[in-house]
C-alpha cells in the first residue's frame, strides 16, 4: 500500500495552474478559491488527515493535479510545525503561523521553489499571480486550522510534533 | 524393547530451542550464543570445520590437556550473556547456518549434558537444518553427533517443512498437507519459502532484510524522535523491544488507525512502566503510534528503509509466481507463519488481505486481456496463523518425532559406521538418494 492519495484528483471540472488544481476551500481568507460546502472536508481537512501517514512516504507518484495541492500542504504543515518546536501558547502559535503565512514564499516556476521538478511553472505573469494569491490563501487558512487541530492544554500536542523531523519526499519547503 | 523420547533441537541464529519429541513446548529456550575464555583461540583455529574433540585423542587436544581445561571453560545461552564482561561470546551460527564447528560441537556439548541431562547413546536426535543447506554442513553435523556424543540415531530435517507439519494443529487447516509457503521471520532475517510435497523449491526463495531487529530499531527511532527522555540511555533498546513485543498489533489502514487515536485516545495511548536498571527509580513512557507503525515497516518498508522497497505480501505473490505452475494454487492454499516476528495481532489477517488483492488483480487482468472468453476460478488465499507460531519449526519437530515412524527414518550409529558420514545425504522420508 504506498502513500495516500487527494481524494480530489477525480475532480476535473477545476481550473489549474502551475499543476496545481484551484480547490474549493472554507475559508474566510479572501482569493481566488471558490467556497466549499462547510460540511464536507476540503483539501486542508485533507491534508491533515493524511499528513502523519503520508509525512513516513519518501516516494509519491503524483496522480492528478490536486495530489500536488496535497504535496503542497504537507510539506507546509511540516513547516508549519518546525516553528513551534518552542511550545509557545494557542495564540502565539496563530500569530507566528500567521506572520509566516503571509511572509515570502516561492511558487512553482520559482528558482528557490524545491519542487520544480514535479510542478510546471505558471504560464504567464497573470497565472503566476493568480497562483500566488490561490497559495497564499491555502497557507493562511492552514495557519488558522493546525493548531486548532494539534493544540492541547495550551501546548502543541506532542503526538503531532513527533512527526516535525521527518521529511515528506525528502523536500522541505 | 522400548525406546527413551527422542531429543529435539532447534537451532536458530538467535535463538536455540531444545526439549524431547511429544512435549508440546521446548524445555530451554536460550540465546545461540557461547561464551569462551580465549577470544584469541576461535580465531585462529582453520577456517575449514575442524574437529578438535574432547573424545578425540589427536594431537591438537594433547596440546590443550597441557595447557589445561580451558576448553572445558565456557557458558552457554542465559549464562553465556551473564557472563559476557569476563568472557568473549560467540554466536556460532550465523543467518541460519553454523559457522564455527568447534563451537557448535562446545554448544551441544553443554545441551545435551548440562541442559537436557540426557545420555546421547539412549536418544535419537531431530536436529534442524536451514533450506539450502550445503550437504556438506549435514555431513559434519553427522560426525559431531555420532563420533562425538555418539548418540543413538539421527534425523535432520529442514526447518521449513517442520513449520508445515507444526500448523497441521490450526483448527483452520482441514488437510494434513506438505504443500504450502512459509513465512519465517525471526529476528535477523525474513524467509519466504515454497514447499511442495515436502520439498524445499529452493530456486524460488526469497528472502526479506526486515525482521524483529529492524522493527525494535524503528520503535526506538520513533521514541527518540517524540523526545521521550524518560527513557534511560542504556535501556532505550530493551524498552523499544518490549514496547514491540507487548503493545504492537497490525492495522489494516493507517490513516484510519491514525483517526481512532485522535477520537478514543485513552483508549489506545499506553503507557509503558520500566526500572531504571541502575538505580532502580521507577519511569513511565507514552506509548502511541508505534504500536502499528512497528509492523507496518513489513508492508510499507519504505518507512522505514530508504533502500528496500518491496512490502511482504509483494515478495510472496512474487515467490509463488515463480514456482512451478502446477503447485500455485497449493502455494496460495497454505501460507503459514513462523517465528517471533509473525506473532503481531491481525499479521496474518492483513496479509492474507493484500496477496488476495494482488492474485484477485492479476486474475482480472488475464480475463480482460482475454477478452472475456477465459474464466478462472477465484483464487484461494489462506493464511493460517496458529498458537505454535513463534516455536513452530521446535513443535514441528516434536510432532515428527513422536510418530510411529521416526525411528525408522533415523540414521543409526551402526549405520554410520558402515557408510560414513556421507549417509546424512540421506533422507528415508522422500525414499531415493538426494
Amino acid at each position: 500500500m504506498p502513500a495516500y492519495h487527494s481524494s480530489f484528483n477525480e475532480v476535473t471540472d477545476l481550473r489549474s495552474v502551475g499543476g496545481m488544481a484551484f480547490l474549493p476551500v472554507k475559508t474566510r481568507v479572501r482569493g481566488p478559491a471558490s467556497i466549499a460546502d462547510p460540511n464536507e472536508e476540503d483539501i486542508i481537512d485533507e491534508a491533515l488527515n493524511l499528513f502523519r501517514a503520508n509525512v513516513l512516504f519518501r516516494n509519491f507518484e503524483i496522480k492528478g493535479d490536486a495530489d500536488r495541492v496535497l504535496i503542497y500542504l504537507i510539506l507546509f504543515i511540516t513547516e508549519c510545525l518546525g516553528k513551534l518546536t518552542r511550545n509557545p501558547s494557542q495564540r502565539e502559535a496563530e500569530k507566528i503561523l500567521g506572520t509566516m503565512a503571509l511572509g515570502n514564499f516561492a511558487i512553482p516556476g520559482d528558482a528557490t521553489f524545491p519542487l520544480n521538478a514535479l510542478y510546471p511553472s505558471a504560464s504567464s505573469k497573470m497565472d503566476a499571480d493568480l497562483l500566488r494569491q490561490y497559495l497564499s490563501q491555502l497557507r493562511q487558512e492552514m495557519a488558522v486550522r493546525l493548531p486548532a487541530r494539534i493544540y492541547e492544554n495550551d501546548k502543541p500536542g506532542k503526538w503531532w510534533m513527533c512527526f516535525q523531523k521527518r521529511k515528506f519526499m525528502n523536500k522541505s519547503l | 524393547m522400548s525406546r527413551l523420547a527422542p531429543v529435539v533441537i532447534d537451532n536458530g541464529t538467535g535463538f536455540t530451542k531444545m526439549g524431547f519429541a511429544g512435549n508440546n513446548d521446548p524445555s530451554f529456550i536460550q540465546p545461540t550464543v557461547i561464551a569462551t575464555r580465549d577470544g584469541g583461540a576461535s580465531s585462529s583455529a582453520p577456517s575449514v570445520p575442524s574437529k578438535p574433540s574432547f573424545l578425540n585423542s589427536s594431537s591438537s587436544s594433547n596440546i590443550a590437556s597441557k595447557r589445561g581445561i580451558e576448553d572445558l571453560d565456557f557458558y552457554i545461552g542465559d549464562e553465556a550473556v551473564a557472563n559476557s564482561k569476563t568472557y568473549a561470546l560467540n554466536y556460532p551460527i550465523r543467518h541460519g547456518q553454523i559457522e564455527n564447528w568447534d563451537h557448535m560441537e562446545r554448544y551441544w556439548e553443554q545441551s545435551i549434558f548440562k541442559y537436557l541431562r540426557c545420555e546421547p547413546e539412549d536418544h535419537s536426535f531431530l536436529l534442524t537444518e536451514p533450506p539450502l543447506n550445503p550437504p556438506e554442513n549435514r555431513e559434519n553435523t553427522a560426525e559431531i553427533m555420532f563420533e562425538s556424543f555418539n548418540v543413538q540415531g539421527l534425523y535432520i530435517a529442514v526447518q521449513a517443512v517442520l513449520a508445515l507439519a507444526a500448523s497441521w494443529t490450526s483448527s483452520k487447516v482441514s488437510e494434513q498437507t506438505l504443500t504450502g509457503t512459509v513465512i519465517d521471520s525471526g529476528d535477523g532475517v525474513t524467509h519466504v519459502i515454497p514447499v511442495a510435497e515436502g520439498y524445499v523449491i529452493g530456486s524460488s526463495i526469497k528472502s526479506v532484510p526486515i525482521a524483529g531487529r529492524d522493527l525494535t530499531s524503528f520503535v526506538q527511532n520513533l521514541l527518540r524522535e517524540r523526545g521521550e527522555n524518560m527513557i534511560p540511555a542504556e535501556d532505550s533498546l530493551t524498552v523499544a523491544q518490549r514496547i514491540k513485543e507487548q503493545y504492537s498489533y497490525v492495522c489494516p489502514d493507517i490513516v484510519k488507525e491514525f483517526k481512532k487515536y485522535d477520537q478514543e485516545g485513552e483508549k489506545y495511548f499506553k503507557k509503558y512502566e520500566g526500572v531504571h536498571s541502575v538505580t532502580g527509580k521507577p519511569y513511565t513512557v507514552d506509548v502511541g503510534f508505534e504500536r502499528f507503525l512497528a509492523p507496518e515497516i513489513f508492508f510499507n518498508p519504505e518507512i522505514a528503509s530508504s533502500d528496500y522497497l518491496t512490502p511482504l505480501p509483494e515478495v510472496v505473490d512474487n515467490v509463488v509466481q515463480t514456482s512451478p505452475i502446477d503447485v500455485r494454487r497449493g502455494l496460495y492454499k497454505n501460507i503459514v507463519l513462523s517465528g517471533g516476528s509473525t506473532m503481531f495481532e491481525n499479521f496474518g489477517k492483513r496479509l492474507q488481505r493484500d496477496i488476495k488483492r494482488i492474485a484477485d488483480t492479476r486474475i482480472k487482468r488475464s480475463e480482460v486481456l482475454s477478452g472475456g472468453k477465459m474464466q478462472s476460478t477465484p483464487m484461494e488465499v489462506n493464511v493460517i496463523s496458529h498458537k505454535k507460531q513463534r516455536y513452530a519449526v521446535w513443535f514441528g519437530g516434536s510432532l515428527l518425532a513422536s510418530t510411529g515412524e521416526f525411528h525408522s527414518y533415523c540414521h543409526t550409529k551402526a549405520e554410520y559406521d558402515e557408510v560414513g558420514p556421507s549417509i546424512a545425504r540421506h533422507n528415508r522420508v522422500f525414499g531415493t538418494l538426494g
